[in-house]
């Protein structure tokens, strides 16, 4: 799995664009307005563009359910070639904040992403790490 | 109801014959006239429906005539239903969907309306060919306009499907469309090809600014709602707009590059 | 009066349920579905199903909805099981991309009956002709 790291990407070029709010509901339209941005600028087809966008949004759901109170919630997009990497991240209370991956959301951001990740901080934050290439891979 | 069948009743044997007639027949033309001219009250009288809102009667009975073109060519006698029942939606259909396209066009530029039709029309048939979603590439060769147009007028196209809102609002509540609701500073900020342009201006922002900006811009906010989210007030969000607007326009335009 | 400029924004939705003369009960809906707006759909699909006789024709159109999450998605699911159970299916106008492409995708599509538009819905107890 590839870093975060937009450096030593063959192909490369890999630009960043970092988004930060607060980790509440009300700001997940923005941050899916620029992954869909993003994915179009990237040629990505329009059902790939369509699958990032919910893909980030169901990413950025998840997370802002377990978000501490008043805590930001980091999103970066990064951009190498034909893969949009993203990764969004809260702060979280405690190690038992956790993000159920058994759940329906989960299921669909596997289906929609090509790869999805979830990392954890000791308690201290939680993470999603995803990405989607341009072209469908035959699985 | 048995006067909407004998003062249609007439019509039905040629309903039938116009379903089966081949497309190069000359007689087709003529028939579908007679078809449409027969049936022209029920798209008045669905027009007359919508007429309270605020919209010439006449447009609404041409786009209603519109919708029973569609009907008319689309109706097929032989899978059991009436012609009324599959008429009178597909009629109301196309007179909502011209409400929801006169909101959208008080908030968008007539040159990404147009946009916006020719993307749909040529996604459906790149789709066909290619046996998936074409890219924004595919799709400004095939309309022969640059890729920016065709990214702004996907863009354009979300908006225009969330902008039916105009439409249910103002006729649930009478009260003003939301295209009448936008305030003048944003007008102004909607003339300028933003977001491309924006991409660079980002960066060199604080992050409240540009918070504010990514607010306005890709989440579509207004500026008092801007207000509450950031937790300063109104004046103070137009006032950050509208400097990084000029700061804007002087990257843009070269004739007001001064500072 | 409620602020109708909320629904400039991205992530608002407006519910309407209105019979067609065919008939059939349609729930409109128009905007965006995520998990703030998922409830409203709900609520409107419980009512939709809850108002009707149960074997009377019921529909939603959503060619008006600019996003569907996994949230709006299990909501249209739920409607749909609970219109199977009544015995009756939950037909979908999908409209554009933003609804189509998340239910192919989980193969939720084939759970509902899909339309182009309201023309193609059953007719129902139109009386009109034979």
């Amino acid at each position: 799995m590839s870093a975060v790291e937009p450096t030593g990407t063959p192909g490369g070029g890999g630009s960043v664009v970092e988004v930060r709010t607060s980790a509440t509901a009300a700001l997940i339209p923005t941050i899916r307005a620029v992954a869909s941005d993003l994915a179009a600028r990237a040629d990505f087809d329009l059902d790939a563009i369509s699958d990032l966008r919910m893909a980030v949004d169901e990413a950025c759901a998840t997370l802002v359910d377990v978000a501490s109170p008043g805590s930001a919630l980091q999103c970066s997009f990064t951009v190498h070639g034909n893969v949009i990497e993203v990764e969004a991240r809260v702060d979280t209370a405690g190690p038992e904040s956790t993000v159920s991956t058994d759940t329906f959301g989960w299921r669909v951001l596997q289906t929609l992403a090509d790869e999805v990740e979830l990392r954890t901080d000791g308690g201290r934050s939680v993470g999603i790490l995803l990405n989607k290439r341009a072209d469908p891979t035959p699985r | 109801m048995s006067a909407a069948d004998s003062e249609y009743g007439h019509l039905t044997p040629l309903l039938s014959e116009y379903s089966g007639i081949a497309a190069e027949d000359p007689r087709r033309e003529r028939l579908r006239d007679q078809l449409v001219t027969g049936f022209l009250p029920i798209a008045q009288h669905i027009a007359r429906r919508f007429a309270h809102r605020g919209e010439p009667l006449d447009d609404l009975v041409q786009v209603a005539t519109v919708g029973l073109i569609n009907a008319v060519d689309r109706f097929s006698p032989d899978k059991g239903s009436d012609f009324f029942s599959f008429a009178v939606p597909t009629i109301s259909g196309e007179v909502r969907r011209h409400f929801r396209d006169q909101g959208w066009s008080m908030r968008v530029p007539r040159r990404l309306k147009d946009m916006h039709v020719s993307i749909n029309s040529a996604v459906s048939e790149l789709s066909q060919q290619l046996g998936r979603a074409p890219k924004p590439t595919e799709i400004a060769e095939r309309l022969d306009v640059p890729v920016a147009d065709v990214l702004e007028g996907l863009e354009a196209s979300e908006a225009y499907r969330s902008s039916s809102l105009d439409e249910m609002l103002s006729s649930e509540q009478g009260s003003a469309t939301v295209g009448e609701l936008v305030g003048e500073a944003d007008a102004e900020l909607d003339r300028v090809d933003y977001r491309q342009a924006l991409r660079p201006v980002l960066a060199e922002l604080a992050e409240r600014e540009r918070t504010i900006v990514m607010l306005r811009f890709f989440g579509n906010m207004t500026q008092t709602q801007i207000a509450e989210q950031v937790g300063i007030s109104q004046m103070h969000v137009s006032r950050l707009l509208t400097q990084t607007l000029g700061r804007l326009r002087s990257r843009l335009d070269p004739d007001t590059r001064t500072g | 009066m409620s602020a109708p400029q909320d629904s400039t924004r991205p992530g608002t939705l407006v519910t309407r349920l209105e019979h067609q003369s065919s008939g059939a009960a349609v729930v409109w809906v128009s905007g965006e579905i995520d998990t703030l707006t998922a409830p409203a759909l709900d609520e409107a699909l419980t009512a939709l199903l809850a108002a009707d006789p149960s074997d009377g024709v019921v529909g939603v159109e959503l060619s008006g909805v600019g996003f569907l999450a996994s949230s709006g998605l299990a909501v249209l699911i739920r409607a749909a099981h609970q219109a199977r159970a009544q015995g009756r299916d939950l037909h979908l106008v999908a409209g554009g991309r933003a609804v189509a492409r998340p239910l192919q995708v989980t193969g939720s599509d084939r759970l509902f009956t899909l339309h182009d538009d309201l023309s193609t819905l059953p007719g129902g107890a139109s009386s009109q002709v034979d």
